[in-house]
Formats: C-alpha cells, structure tokens, sequence
C-alpha cells in the first residue's frame, strides 16, 4: 500500500468530514435533518481545531 | 437514499425467542382482539437475545447490525465511514495495537483498534511496511484507526438500542 501523507490541515478536514457524515446519518433520521447536523458538526470540528491551535500557538516556541 | 424502518425493527420475529409462558399468555388476548378487529397488528417484545447478536454483527462487520435491521442507509454509511478511516489510518503508517501491550495506553488503544471488528485484520493486512509514528503523519493515523474503532462501537449501541425497539 502507498503511504499516505496530509499536512496537519488536511488530515484535520478529512477527520472532521468523515465523522460529521458518520454523526449525521447515526443522529438524525430525515435526510434534511442529518446534512443540517453534517454541517454545523463539520464547522464546529473546523472551528475548535483551528481555535485551540492558536491557542497552543504561543507555547510552541 | 436514508428511508429506513421507523417501527421497530425488532418487531415481527420473536415469537420464537419468548418463553413458553410468555407466549401463551400474549398469544390468547391478542389472538381474540385480532379476531374482533382484522386491522389489529400484533406488537410483541423486542428480545434481547437478538438485540445482543445484532449488536455482535455489528461490532463483527461494522454495519452489519444495522443491514440486519434493514437500515440499509446507515448500514452503509457506518461501512463505508469505519473502513475509510480504516484505510487512512493504515495509510498513514498508524500505530495498530496488538494485544498484550505493556502499558495502560498500548492496551486502550488495542481496545480501540478492536473495536473495528474483522477490520482491524484488514488494518493489520495493509500496513504491512509497520507503523511509523516519528512524523505527524503516522501519530494522525493511529488517531484515525482508533476512532474508526470507537465509532464502530458506538454504531453496534445504536444498533442494539433500535433492536430493542428503543428510539434510534
């Protein structure tokens, strides 16, 4: 199998996109109701990732 | 592309899982009230005899659960969801524990990674060059491989929870 490389941001999207699908269709029954929780579970995967890496930002020097 | 079964899936085929008791005394009252009413559907408990071996397909093939309930949507979701991660996380040289670790963090993540199911095998069969988690890439892979582990665990809950009958 041929390695796989993603840089840090990559692998953060391709997390967040694969678990907000899986938490949409587990969560919700209607197939409008499961993209309305995909979505707002993807930015908030987005949104908390991207918030904690600036604040882990001043300590990595 | 989602349309599922919203009665009970565990509804329709445990006549033969009750008790002997049990089901001569639900089969008596439901049997007249069927022949005064032709509309009347009999409800019968959900066992959890089969609520528990639904749950073990699931954890056994990850999806497998839900198909047995004839969820086919999440069936396939939770297929396609666990083996993705299973493939990313293998193709990212992830750490996959084996059993017997030598510390508490070795041993939860066997844990997680078994959770999987029959995927852990095919994690353990891809990554044959072995883990490498001296570059970002191989730390990120072994996050992926034990969360495909735990989300599988959690889709057999869920299973089990609408094979009792339970709101899902």
């Amino acid at each position: 199998m041929v390695p796989l490389h993603f840089s840090h941001f990559q692998s953060l999207l391709l997390f967040a996109l694969i678990i907000s699908l899986a938490f949409g269709t587990l969560g919700r029954r209607k197939p409008i109701e499961r993209v309305k929780y995909a979505a707002w579970s993807f930015a908030m995967f987005l949104l908390v990732g991207i918030a904690l890496g600036w604040l882990m930002y001043p300590f990595s020097r | 592309m989602f349309e599922e079964r919203t009665d009970s899936p565990a509804a329709g085929e445990e006549s033969s899982a009750q008790s002997g008791e049990q089901a001569s005394e639900s089969a008596v009252a439901p049997a007249e009230s069927a022949a005064l009413d032709p509309t009347h559907e009999t409800v019968e408990a959900p066992s959890a005899v089969r609520a528990v071996a639904v749950a073990l397909a699931g954890w056994l093939l990850p999806g497998l659960g839900h198909a047995l309930l004839k969820m086919w949507g999440r069936a396939l979701a939770i297929f396609l969801t666990v083996g993705f991660l299973v493939y990313l996380g293998a193709g990212m040289r992830g750490n996959v524990f084996e059993p017997g670790g030598e510390d508490a963090f070795a041993r939860l993540g066997y844990m997680a990674d078994a959770g999987t199911g029959a995927f852990y095998f095919v994690a353990r069969s891809l990554e044959f060059g072995g883990s490498d988690v001296s570059h970002a890439d191989g730390d990120y892979g072994t996050r992926f491989l034990a969360t495909a582990g735990v989300l599988n665990l959690l889709a057999a809950l869920h299973a089990y929870e609408a094979a009792r009958g339970r709101k899902a």
